[in-house]
């Protein structure tokens, strides 16, 4: 690969002429928001990496029947999500996320006093067992939008809906969630 | 934007997710090892190129009613067309080339008491058969069950799948062209009415089978050779039933479904 950063355009286009490192830089970049699709949907870490390589091995042999110009990331999303889906075991016991530990924070972030701290992961806490509450399908809605923030279009492709299919089903999932949050206040 | 949304942005940023595996490693292994199955096996690339041609084939088809009209020869390399809610037959002058043999996909194995909890319908199944083993795909609008038997008595055991008996249920009425076949002309495909429902026996020389993706183009990794194949219409149900079987045993066992 050249020095200067490709863009996708060209990596999709090198990718289709058979060029394996254009195509592992394509992995490179989606593998985190793919693989994270795929463990919100199976709510399995092994599972979801299953789907996420499955799904980037499929999109490279359907690279030929993808639209020239158009953005790769939700068409791999959507990949993601149809392996992700097949994968789910109504039986298997689900992966629960935490609120990172404040010495995870992130470079760069404001280092808040420990008092604010231990409030804003409280806060945080709450809200995410609120989450965690949810029917799956107001979950999902809710995981894309704002956990993972995809797009409209990005998110209608993992839940295999249309986009206004999505604005109905967020506007439901947010409206039991302020619900769910009122009641664990009370 | 309001409060809530606002937390639910934040809070995202804040997720402790689990780590990412390399997969720029893995699937580039995989890559270059499917590229090297290629490089030994020459003879591959003339299945992957009839492949391309097959798919071709299917394309063609979805333009049909056109391309019949207007070109002659389209007109004689295309025999036939038969259709039922979720299936539609293509039988050309030509056989269709062989895919390359591949493992079937039938989706997640489960009980049948589960598996029944997983498609929007109620299975079909066939009355008299030993255990069957149950498998659901939820890539299908409202699920596909599919039933596998192994080679029986009257059901023997069929090269492609590995089975006696295959069946599989979805809801035709969702998806008008879900699946697809291509026969070529030494396949006797017949129009069948079973009490009262459409069906269609295909017989003889293998045909290929495929699913369609919601834009109606086949799923490559879907293509594979079948044996023979009764597809009956049931209510809004779509079955089908494959396997080594003659016609009448394939009429039995489209009966005895409960």
């Amino acid at each position: 690969m050249e020095d200067r950063p490709l863009d996708e355009t060209e990596l999709v286009a090198r990718a289709r002429r058979g060029e394996l490192a254009a195509y592992e830089e394509i992995v490179r970049r989606y593998q985190t928001i793919v693989f994270r699709t795929a463990w919100f949907i199976t709510r399995s870490a092994a599972d979801a990496e299953e789907a996420a390589q499955d799904a980037f091995v499929k999109a490279h042999a359907a690279l030929g029947r993808f639209r020239e110009g158009a953005p790769l990331r939700p068409w791999l999303l959507a990949i993601a999500a149809n392996e992700a889906r097949n994968r789910v075991k109504s039986a298997a016991r689900r992966e629960q996320l935490a609120v990172r530990a404040a010495a995870e924070r992130r470079p760069g972030d404001a280092v808040p006093s420990p008092e604010a701290a231990l409030l804003r992961r409280e806060d945080q806490a709450e809200l995410l067992t609120a989450v965690a509450r949810l029917p799956e399908r107001d979950r999902l809605v809710i995981a894309c939008r704002y956990f993972l923030e995809l797009s409209e279009e990005e998110t209608a492709g993992v839940l295999g809906c249309r986009r206004g299919t999505v604005k109905s089903r967020l506007s439901r999932a947010l409206g039991r969630l302020r619900v769910g949050v009122e009641t664990a206040d009370a | 934007m309001p409060e809530l949304e606002q937390r639910l942005e934040s809070l995202g940023r804040e997720l402790a997710y689990p780590d990412t595996p390399d997969l720029v490693r893995v699937v580039g292994e995989r890559l270059r090892s499917e590229a090297g199955a290629v490089a030994e096996r020459p003879r591959r690339l003339l299945r992957v190129q009839r492949r391309a041609l097959a798919l071709a084939l299917v394309l063609l088809l979805l333009l049909a009613g056109a391309v019949v009209a207007a070109v002659p020869d389209a007109r004689n390399a295309f025999l036939e067309l038969l259709g039922l809610r979720g299936a539609t037959v293509e039988r050309r002058s030509e056989a269709p080339p062989a895919p390359t043999p591949r493992s079937l996909d039938l989706g997640e194995p489960l009980s049948l008491d589960r598996a029944r909890g997983r498609v929007d319908f109620r299975p079909l199944v066939p009355s008299g058969l030993p255990a069957v083993r149950a498998y659901v795909r939820r890539d299908v609008p409202g699920g596909e069950l599919s039933l596998a038997y192994g080679p029986a008595p009257g059901l023997p055991r069929v090269k492609a799948t590995g089975l006696g008996l295959l069946i599989s249920e979805f809801r035709g009425d969702l998806d008008e062209d879900l699946i697809g076949k291509i026969t070529g002309p030494a396949t006797r495909v017949q129009r069948v009415t079973l009490d009262g429902s459409r069906a269609i026996w295909i017989e003889g020389a293998p045909h290929l089978f495929f699913y369609r993706d919601p834009q109606g183009l086949p799923r490559d990794h879907s293509l594979r050779l079948a044996a023979n194949v009764l597809l009956v219409e049931r209510g809004r149900l779509l079955v089908r039933l494959e396997g080594g079987f003659d016609r009448e045993k394939a009429v039995e066992l489209a009966r005895s479904l409960r």
